[in-house]
């Protein structure tokens, strides 16, 4: 039984210290998270599946299974979600 | 050992109490620390209840019966992996298990989005170590799987026989890390609610998760009908049971979220749908979970009488009141960015498809609750029976099936008529060509939901060769790269669609195994003597007398027979019957000789001194081609979840490459 205690009062310990840790080691100059990086990487996924999809439908397109006048719709339509987001890419990447 | 596993799991509850203040009180500027802290506690929790899992595993393979639950269900004859399955062969270890798997995976989440998902992670944290303060609660003060005796006895109960069985070993777990796979895709549809983040930023994280959880779940729901049919003894392998149907409700709705969150991230439609379907999904979870431990119904999956019921009812309503509420309130940022402009396009395609799958989650949700509802109403049990089942599901399943091969040859947004002739006139002349040689070399045309099943799956393996070889030929000329180079190539390219693919082929493979056992099997009871024969379904079966075996943990008493077809011997099978040396009780050993086109299946029901034995004799169709298709499934899911290699990042004009944090 006392092993088991004191097996138990050594891990709780270290996990109190390792939890704990963040919280007294926090400085006032700890580097201040960059609020846009989600918002860039997120728009840099929806560029990423963009490209994607104009890959996809030139290959349904080769493949026969887009006639040339829905090609021509779908992919002018893709490729200008794919120029407003790197748009929108470049202004997040702006200093 | 009592001590440490339960002051272990205490911990753990704190742990994950702390886990959900810190992180939520994270969420205000300046308290990166304070989430970085949460961050650890996940980790914490995770150790935690790993030493209240391995406490419990020792417990089991050191015999420790003065733990009631390692004395009701193990004993020192139990070979080593049973003492180790056998922590799930009860309530309490099961929902240990729940715990320890929830707060694996609710580490690994923390760790793969330590990087990224900084707005959508402090609620994310929570709401997981939510769901984990109520297993652990439970675990802490309902039901311990640490609970000690008064006295200890000499030896345990023993295992029950009928869970000793190889598939019994994994069938739970991967029941469990499906269920609990998709706990994590409720976490950030509920994290991006309450964020307000509704872009395709939790889509794209949960994503993966959705597929592995959804591969899990497919092959427990798979496993568990292979032990079925090997343990049994009644030569089926799926009872419409209310736990089996437990288990396939949330698959259902998690194969409609797959699908449906293509539509959002391809054209931005769908979001109210897909947060409705996730929070669907984990609800069914739940429910599965609570159906087997409430007590509320009889079932060879279920745990016995509990109390158990009442706190996952509350838990159930609170999830469901909460997620359901919290959407309404998000409504107004939930609108699509386009609508529908045809009924001819791949996104109406998804949405036949999602009502068809959910309506059928629906329709066995409504089978398996209305003896519990007939109760309460009227206070007698109505049971609902398999053609109840069957009637439902057959046309919605033969739907299904057609879609699947419909759905990759139609193009977003729409589909032209011309285009649609082009595309579907080979598919619909070789699934009709298919007829005749079925007609004329099959028995099909006995059973219309048969055939309609064999020609259906002739149209959709046309469709999906036709995909593949217009991929291939495409890649080919464009590359001049080899055929099988240009086949490799082509899936590499794009493993979410041919991965897709393979999932659909394997549906197919799945439909006709299904056809072809439930619509064709025979099955008769014969009486031989030693000596005697009996012919079924062109076996003839030959008794050439009783076998017997011992070892320390149980006595085995079969029967031996001869199998023939056409005059040769094919094989020879032992159904028989065994007999557990630790308190007499009895399993079936079912004897199968399994094959591509059939199965034999003997069960012997009795075996008398003389030798007379009375054996059931199943010879069911296709039933290989069912396992054959889970193998497949978990084949194509992981190459359609598999990550892709980061793609070349575009640098944006005037500032530097990206910083490198790749994501998980």
């Amino acid at each position: 039984m006392l092993a088991g205690i004191l097996i138990v009062a050594a891990v709780a310990l270290a996990v109190v210290a390792a939890v704990g840790w963040p919280l007294v080691t926090h400085r006032a100059d700890d580097p201040v998270e960059d609020p846009a990086a989600d918002a860039r990487r997120a728009v840099d996924e929806d560029l990423q599946r963009a490209l994607e999809a104009i890959r996809e439908i030139d290959m349904d397109h080769r493949a026969g299974n887009l006639s040339d006048e829905d090609f021509a719709e779908l992919d002018a339509a893709e490729r200008a979600r794919a120029v407003e987001l790197m748009r929108r890419a470049d202004e997040l990447a702006a200093p | 050992m009592s001590i440490l596993g339960r002051a272990a799991l205490l911990l753990a509850l704190v742990g994950a109490i702390y886990v959900v203040v810190m992180s939520l009180a994270s969420r205000r500027p300046g308290r990166r620390s304070w989430e970085l802290s949460a961050e650890r506690g996940v980790y914490a929790v995770f150790a935690f209840t790993t030493l209240a899992a391995l406490t419990m595993w020792f417990a089991l393979v050191t015999d420790s019966f003065e733990l009631r639950n390692v004395a009701e269900y193990s004993s020192t004859t139990l070979s080593t992996p049973y003492k180790l399955t056998a922590l799930w062969g009860s309530q309490a270890g099961s929902l240990l298990l729940w715990a320890w798997i929830l707060s694996g995976f609710s580490a690994v989440v923390v760790y793969t989005n330590r990087a990224r998902n900084r707005q959508l992670m402090p609620v994310v944290m929570a709401v997981l170590m939510g769901i984990a303060i109520f297993f652990l609660g439970v675990l802490s003060f309902v039901t311990s799987p640490f609970e000690t005796l008064a006295q200890a006895p000499a030896e345990g109960r023993g295992l029950n026989p009928l869970l000793q069985n190889v598939y019994m070993q994994i069938h739970p777990p991967l029941l469990y890390l499906g269920y609990v796979g998709l706990s994590v895709p409720f976490a950030f549809a509920m994290a991006a609610l309450v964020t307000r983040k509704l872009d395709t930023a939790w889509i794209t994280s949960v994503r993966r998760w959705t597929i592995v959880s959804w591969i899990f779940l497919g092959a427990g729901i798979l496993v568990g009908a292979k032990w079925a049919y090997e343990t049994l003894g009644w030569g089926g392998y799926w009872a419409w049971d209310p736990v089996e149907n437990a288990a396939f409700m949330p698959w259902l709705v998690a194969t409609a979220f797959l699908h449906s969150v293509m539509v959002q991230e391809r054209r931005g439609m769908l979001k109210v749908w897909n947060m409705v379907l996730v929070i669907m999904t984990f609800s069914l979870c739940l429910f599965g979970t609570f159906l087997t431990r409430s007590g509320i119904i009889a079932s060879v999956h279920a745990f016995g009488e509990s109390t158990l019921g009442p706190f996952f009812l509350v838990f159930i309503v609170a999830v469901l009141v909460g997620s359901v509420a919290l959407l309404v309130t998000r409504l107004p940022l939930l609108r699509s960015a386009h609508s529908l402009e045809s009924y001819l396009s791949r996104e109406a395609i998804f949405l036949f498809n999602n009502l068809l799958l959910v309506g059928l989650a629906f329709a066995v949700f409504w089978g398996t609750m209305f003896p519990i509802l007939s109760e309460a109403a009227r206070g007698r049990r109505i049971t609902v029976g398999q053609g109840y089942y069957e009637q439902v599901a057959t046309p919605i399943a033969i739907a299904l099936l057609v879609l699947t091969g419909v759905g990759p040859l139609i193009a977003w947004r729409k589909s032209s008529a011309a285009q649609l002739r082009r595309r579907f006139v080979v598919p619909l002349a070789v699934a009709a060509a298919s007829i005749v040689p079925l007609a004329l070399l099959t028995d099909m045309t006995s059973n219309w939901a048969a055939s309609a099943v064999a020609v259906a799956g002739v149209f959709v393996v046309a469709c999906i060769t036709g995909e593949f070889w217009r991929g291939m030929r495409v890649r080919h000329a464009l590359g001049g790269v080899s055929w099988p180079g240009a086949l490799v190539g082509m899936v590499a390219r794009n493993r979410r669609r041919y991965g897709g693919y393979i999932v659909h082929l394997a549906i197919v493979v799945l439909f006709i195994g299904l056809a072809g056992s439930k619509g064709f099997a025979t099955q008769a009871d014969v009486a031989l003597r030693p000596g005697d024969r009996a012919t079924v379904a062109g076996y003839t079966l030959l008794n050439e007398g009783a076998t017997r075996g011992a070892d320390a943990h149980k006595s085995t008493t079969s029967v031996k027979i001869g199998v023939f077809r056409g005059g040769d011997r094919v094989g020879t099978l032992y159904p028989g019957v065994i007999t557990y040396t630790l308190d007499e009780t009895r399993a079936s050993q079912v004897a199968i000789k399994s094959g591509p086109q059939r199965d034999l299946y003997l069960f012997l029901s009795q075996l008398q001194d003389d030798g007379l034995a009375r054996i059931s004799v199943f010879v069911n169709p296709l039933v290989s081609w069912i396992w054959f298709a889970g193998v497949m499934i978990v084949a194509g899911g992981l190459l359609a979840g598999w990550p892709s290699r980061p793609s070349g990042r575009r640098e944006p004009a005037g500032s530097p490459a990206s910083d490198g944090r790749a994501a998980a």
